[in-house]
This record gives C-alpha cells, sequence and structure tokens, in this order.
C-alpha cells in the first residue's frame, strides 16, 4: 500500500507542484529589494552617522563655543579644533574643525558630551554615503562639517 | 589587453572602444569578498535580496581571486593576515580594484596597536574608501557607485600613462609621451 501511494505521487508530480504552489504564492508579492540610489530608507531615530556641526537655526550664528570637550572626549583624538576671542562677539570665533573621519568608529562619545543649549553644537547626523577616492579627503574642514561631505568627482 | 593597452593615439575608433570597455568594467565588476571582521556581516547583507547589488552586476562574490575583480577589504587587517591579502591581491588578474569598507580597513580604525596594519592601503593601492563603523549596506552601494564612476574615466587603449612627477605625491595621467 505504501508503496502504491509513492507510485502514485511520482507519477502525478505531486512533490513537484507542492514545490510550485509556494513559488506561485509569493510570484504576485511586491519586490523585496529595497531600490537603493532612487529611494532611501528612513534610518532609525537612533542611528548616528557622520559628525555635523549645527548653527542657530534662525539666525545662522555659530552654536560652538570652541569649549575643545568633543575632542578630549574622542577616545581615538580625531577632533581637532581652535578658535580666538573677538571683541564683538561672546563667544569664541570658531577657526578650524578638523575631524579625521578614517579612524571614526562613530561611538557618538562627541556629540554626547558637547554641552551648548538649546541647539547642541555637534550633533550625529543621519548621513551615511561617505566614500572618497583618497585618505586625505577624510579629513573633514570647517565647512563640511557644516554642509556635509561633498560628492567627490573622479578626476585625473 | 596586454596588446592595446595604452598604444594607440587619441581617435574615434579608440575613444569609443574605450567608452565600451568601461561601460563592460564597471557593469560587471566581481568581487571578491575579504570579509575579516564585523563589516563583512554588512558586506554580505549587501548582497542579499533586501539591497541586492546584483542591481549593480556585482553580485558573483568569488570565493577565489582568479575570478575576481574587485577586492573588498571589508574589515581589521593584522599584520598576520596582511601578506595574505597582498597575495591574494596579485593572484588577482587585471584589470583590478580595490574598495576599502570601514574604519578598520581605511586607518586601523579604534586599533593603534602593534599587531593591526593602519590601513589596508599600505600594501594594496586603494581605489574607494568607505567610511562607516561598519558602513551601512546603502554605504557599500554609495562606494560601489562611486567606483564605477571612476571606473567610467579610466582609459584602457589610448596612449596614456600614469605617472608621478617628482616633488608631488599623487599620480598624474599624462597624455601621449611619444
Amino acid at each position: 500500500m505504501l508503496f502504491l501511494a509513492k507510485f502514485f505521487r511520482q507519477v502525478f508530480l505531486v512533490d513537484l507542484l507542492k514545490g510550485l504552489l509556494v513559488t506561485l504564492k509569493y510570484t504576485p508579492q511586491p519586490a523585496f529589494t529595497f531600490q537603493y540610489p532612487s529611494e532611501r530608507r528612513p534610518v532609525a531615530p537612533r542611528f548616528r552617522g557622520v559628525l555635523r556641526l549645527q548653527v542657530e537655526p534662525e539666525t545662522g550664528a555659530q552654536t560652538c563655543i570652541v569649549c575643545d570637550q568633543c575632542a578630549k572626549a574622542c577616545p581615538d583624538e580625531l577632533i581637532n579644533l581652535g578658535g580666538h576671542r573677538e571683541p564683538g562677539h561672546k563667544i569664541k570665533v570658531l577657526d578650524y574643525f578638523d575631524f579625521n573621519l578614517s579612524r571614526c568608529s562613530f561611538c557618538g562619545l562627541c556629540a554626547e558630551v558637547c554641552p551648548t543649549k538649546p541647539v547642541k553644537a555637534l550633533i550625529m547626523s543621519e548621513d551615511y554615503e561617505l566614500g572618497t577616492y583618497s585618505r586625505t579627503a577624510q579629513v573633514l574642514r570647517v565647512d563640511e562639517m557644516y554642509d556635509g561631505l561633498p560628492i567627490h568627482q573622479y578626476d585625473r | 589587453m596586454g596588446l592595446i593597452d595604452h598604444r594607440f593615439s587619441d581617435n574615434f575608433i579608440t575613444t569609443n572602444l574605450d567608452q565600451v570597455l568601461n561601460w563592460a568594467r564597471q557593469s560587471s565588476l566581481w568581487p571578491m569578498g575579504f570579509g575579516l571582521a564585523c563589516c563583512a556581516i554588512e558586506m554580505i547583507a549587501t548582497s542579499t535580496s533586501r539591497y541586492d547589488i546584483a542591481r549593480f552586476g556585482a553580485e558573483v562574490f568569488r570565493a577565489s581571486p582568479r575570478q575576481a575583480d574587485l577586492m573588498i577589504v571589508a574589515g581589521t587587517v593584522t599584520k598576520k593576515m596582511a601578506p595574505v591579502l597582498r597575495r591574494l591581491y596579485d593572484q588577482m588578474p587585471e584589470p583590478k580594484w580595490v574598495i576599502s569598507m570601514g574604519s578598520c580597513s581605511n586607518a586601523g580604525g579604534p586599533f593603534p596597536t602593534y599587531s593591526v596594519l593602519q590601513g589596508v592601503d599600505k600594501i594594496v593601492p586603494v581605489d574607494v574608501y568607505v567610511s562607516g563603523c561598519p558602513p551601512r549596506p546603502e554605504a557599500l552601494l554609495y562606494g560601489l557607485m562611486r567606483l564605477q564612476d571612476k571606473i567610467r574615466k579610466e582609459s584602457t587603449v589610448l596612449r596614456r600613462e600614469r605617472v608621478i612627477m617628482s616633488g608631488q605625491s599623487e599620480p598624474i595621467m599624462v597624455e601621449d609621451r611619444g
């Protein structure tokens, strides 16, 4: 009896049809693939992207007070910043802010210690598209810290 | 390719041939996955159906270097692994490219120690550095697109040479040196 059941299963291709049914069930579903360059997936709220300096949203004034706490908090000593006092300004004026991206492990300690209120000067942004052609381009200067890393065009 | 490499002057056929070659190369980059640490997980995730690196023609992860065009160095390169990596790079046929993925292979990452190589560009020429710790799959795809941009601007049959001028650190392309 068992032999007959097996025989009929093989003749009528029951196992094959069962398998094809599963394939058929998945066929009308929309594609699972996420078309990256044309559509961008929203990142998680706690996501830590590349470092970014913020300005006051209304006035566009500098918020960084050059307290050097981020540079001290960084475990790999990647941040190097400096500023000077000016008569008209209450806070120090930021001269340079070099952030060496190449070693950064995106731990967020630098953004955590940033003391400015209500607008945090240093944040972990949601930018993750970081690709450069050279290691020197991985050291972000102050304008790149404000505006984000530009898309480098290969020219050679 | 050795017969026609950098042998011809700039004319209609050679420039178009360059474009065809570049198109073929950029759209079938077969990577050799060099997964050394946690970046490898993201590299594997890039090849899954969710991100689907096959859309860029780079889905054929070869286990052997002889069939690969692109080496994705994903992870911490220790000094013990470095000679192996260089040997596998040497075994890859020309033309070949290298993507350095993640902070560890870019510059050593958080390991400035005696056992870790401080950047994979100390032993192999790196074309694109993808930052992140680890980079998201999208970031690796972005790096791949940057590499495709680079390949699109290369020239194979035109008589150009990559030379390093005295006093310069970066090589430049020189056209027609006789």
